[in-house]
């Protein structure tokens, strides 16, 4: 076994990177907590790097929550979330097993033309996206932002559940099929349950996707009471150009990092692998 | 497809007795139910729009019906003379060359560290250093603007411990300001490069290294005649992805950091500059030909740096 570079001065350097570099990333997430619990006057006066000083300011996660509305944005993101990620899931599982277990004529180009879009540039075609919805009156409205989202989810599980249901035997198949179970049944009942690790990967990485999206919402939702999380808190950093209101900025920016945290503590290892798989397809 | 069913059953008819024709009808319907909706949307919401984003950018369309007229090329003409589009190339080429120098020097670093050590707490520093990628880039720019704030921000606060008069330059206010904008995305971004390289490297079989240290290759010889070849496909990955997603995706950190641009659209990006005219000013058609500006220099810049990596695998027997 090979025991690696043992020069100390060399592991030394090596080592103290690695905790800088750590700082560097948990710092600023530490900070935003501190930052939210600060007042105008510790901003202003204080070095950024102080303490919150005691009484911690908690009113300000209340004070934008209900005064910013960012309890109905929070909501307005979860439900988008959600709801797109089951659909988008449910669009890609079904045509990922198509193409995946059965021969039929276009079946590689209707592969490759998902896998293309991940090639091509969003904002190509943003405009066109912008009038088609407004004409089905899909604009400002959570749906026709669902309704992009799942679909625009799809290229990625495509190629990752491809892969997922060509790695399952195929005696399966054939025992339901003597057995006289429908193409239906043999989905549902036996490939689907089967497919359940990369369909809750596939659902992880489009969650924090999704959570994250910010282009798409600016463009398809002006309406501030349909706002997500991302474009709501660029909106009140925009505003803050004339109203100085730190402490609450960094509560607001704390409500939209902390689930992601969380979410992201728990299934670490799905989300690093999913992301990577992602970018593998080459 | 229904067409394509019924022909196939004729084609066979006179052959196959009609149970299997019956057979066969099913299993096409079962695809075509599986396929099509999927499909159908997929095709309305995405690749309608892109196609239609490049008939747009061949005409002067203002969003109403008034004009709508097909002038070609002039959009593109028009670019030629807009000191702006420029401008916006320039920085676009400008972060994607200094992320792709920053992502690569940075994360082969970690990823080096991150593995040949066998540092205690590797599994823990690879967790932590994967954050940033699962934030959202809104969240990134709004911290990072507080760090360069000029009066309260961290950085200058930091400089004025050191300097007799508060140091307070405004780093986003700044002609040059888009190089002010590479630390932010590379912090954001470089947990995924070096996940990526430390899965390359862990992929070299040790013996390799086992035998340089017999021959008394230094650590250095080592990283250069194994590491680098040997993890070349993952570097070659991270940098193509570096460019699509900053070539697709720099408007949110410029938008979010310097708001319509900068000054003197000292951080105009492409992007940007693309939702400006298209939904600031209502020059759609105008706003798409940038669009197609963004996917032809995206696949350009792809398709060369694709050329210019490309090396003969080393295969390992």
């Amino acid at each position: 076994m090979n025991k690696g570079i043992r020069n100390p001065g060399f592991r030394l350097f090596f080592k103290l990177s690695l905790m800088v570099w750590a700082v560097c990333v948990l710092y600023p997430l530490i900070w935003t907590i501190f930052g939210a619990l600060k007042d105008n006057q510790q901003f202003f006066l204080g070095k950024p790097w102080n303490l919150p000083k005691l009484p911690l300011l908690w009113s300000n996660f209340s004070y934008v929550w209900e005064k910013y509305n960012f309890g109905d944005y929070f909501v307005n993101s979860l439900v988008v979330t959600l709801v797109s990620t089951i659909l988008g899931v449910l669009l890609s599982a079904t045509t990922a097993y198509a193409i995946a277990r059965y021969t039929f004529r276009g079946n590689g180009l209707l592969y490759y033309s998902y896998l293309s879009y991940m090639m091509i540039p969003t904002f190509l075609g943003i405009v066109p996206l912008f009038f088609l919805l407004n004409d089905f009156h899909l604009t400002n409205k959570l749906f026709g932002l669902i309704l992009v989202y799942m679909i625009t989810a799809v290229p990625f599980a495509v190629f990752v559940l491809v892969g997922f249901f060509k790695s399952l035997p195929k005696e399966l198949e054939e025992a339901a099929a003597i057995d006289g179970a429908s193409h239906y049944a043999t989905f549902f009942r036996i490939m689907l349950p089967l497919a359940k690790p990369g369909l809750i990967s596939v659902a992880i990485i489009t969650v924090l996707n999704i959570w994250n999206e910010y282009v798409f919402a600016l463009v398809l939702v002006n309406d501030p009471t349909k706002y997500t999380m991302p474009v709501a808190i660029a909106v009140l950093q925009g505003e803050m150009q004339y109203r100085t209101e730190w402490g609450p900025l960094f509560a607001a920016l704390f409500i939209s990092m902390g689930p992601i945290l969380l979410f992201y503590i728990i299934f670490q290892r799905q989300i690093t692998e999913g992301i990577t798989a992602g970018a593998l397809k080459g | 497809m229904k067409e394509r069913t019924a022909a196939a059953t004729v084609m066979t008819k006179q052959k196959v007795s009609t149970r299997i024709g019956t057979a066969k009808t099913k299993r096409n319907l079962f695809i075509a139910s599986f396929i099509l909706p999927t499909l159908l949307l997929y095709l309305v919401f995405t690749v309608y729009p892109m196609f239609k984003g490049i008939y747009l950018s061949l005409f002067d369309w203002s969003g109403g019906s008034e004009t709508y007229n097909f002038i070609g090329l002039a959009n593109f003409k028009e670019m030629l003379d807009d000191g702006i589009i420029l401008k916006a190339i320039r920085n676009d080429y400008i972060l994607v060359v200094g992320k792709v120098i920053g992502f690569m020097m940075m994360s082969m670093f970690f990823a080096v560290a991150l593995t040949r050590f066998h540092i205690k707490g590797s599994g823990f520093y690879r967790i932590v250093y994967f954050i940033p990628n699962v934030l959202s880039i809104v969240v990134v720019g709004v911290l990072w603007r507080y760090v360069y704030n000029p009066n309260l921000g961290f950085l200058n606060s930091l400089i004025s411990l050191f300097t007799e008069k508060p140091f307070e330059f405004a780093w986003l206010g700044d002609k040059w300001s888009i190089f002010a904008l590479l630390p932010p995305s590379i912090w954001a971004g470089i947990g995924f490069t070096i996940i990526l390289l430390v899965a390359g490297i862990l992929s070299i079989p040790s013996s390799l290294f086992e035998a340089a240290d017999i021959d008394g290759a230094s650590q250095w010889n080592q990283f250069w005649l194994i590491t680098l070849p040997l993890t070349w496909e993952q570097m070659k990955t991270s940098v193509l992805w570096i460019v699509m997603t900053t070539l697709n995706g720099s408007f949110v950190i410029v938008t979010i950091m310097t708001f319509e641009g900068g000054v003197d659209n000292a951080t105009q990006v492409m992007g940007s500059y693309l939702y400006m005219n298209a939904f600031k000013f209502g020059k759609f058609s105008y706003g798409s030909a940038i669009g197609v500006l963004i996917l032809v220099l995206s696949l350009i810049t792809t398709a060369t740096l694709q050329r210019l990596m490309k090396r003969d695998t080393i295969e390992l027997t």
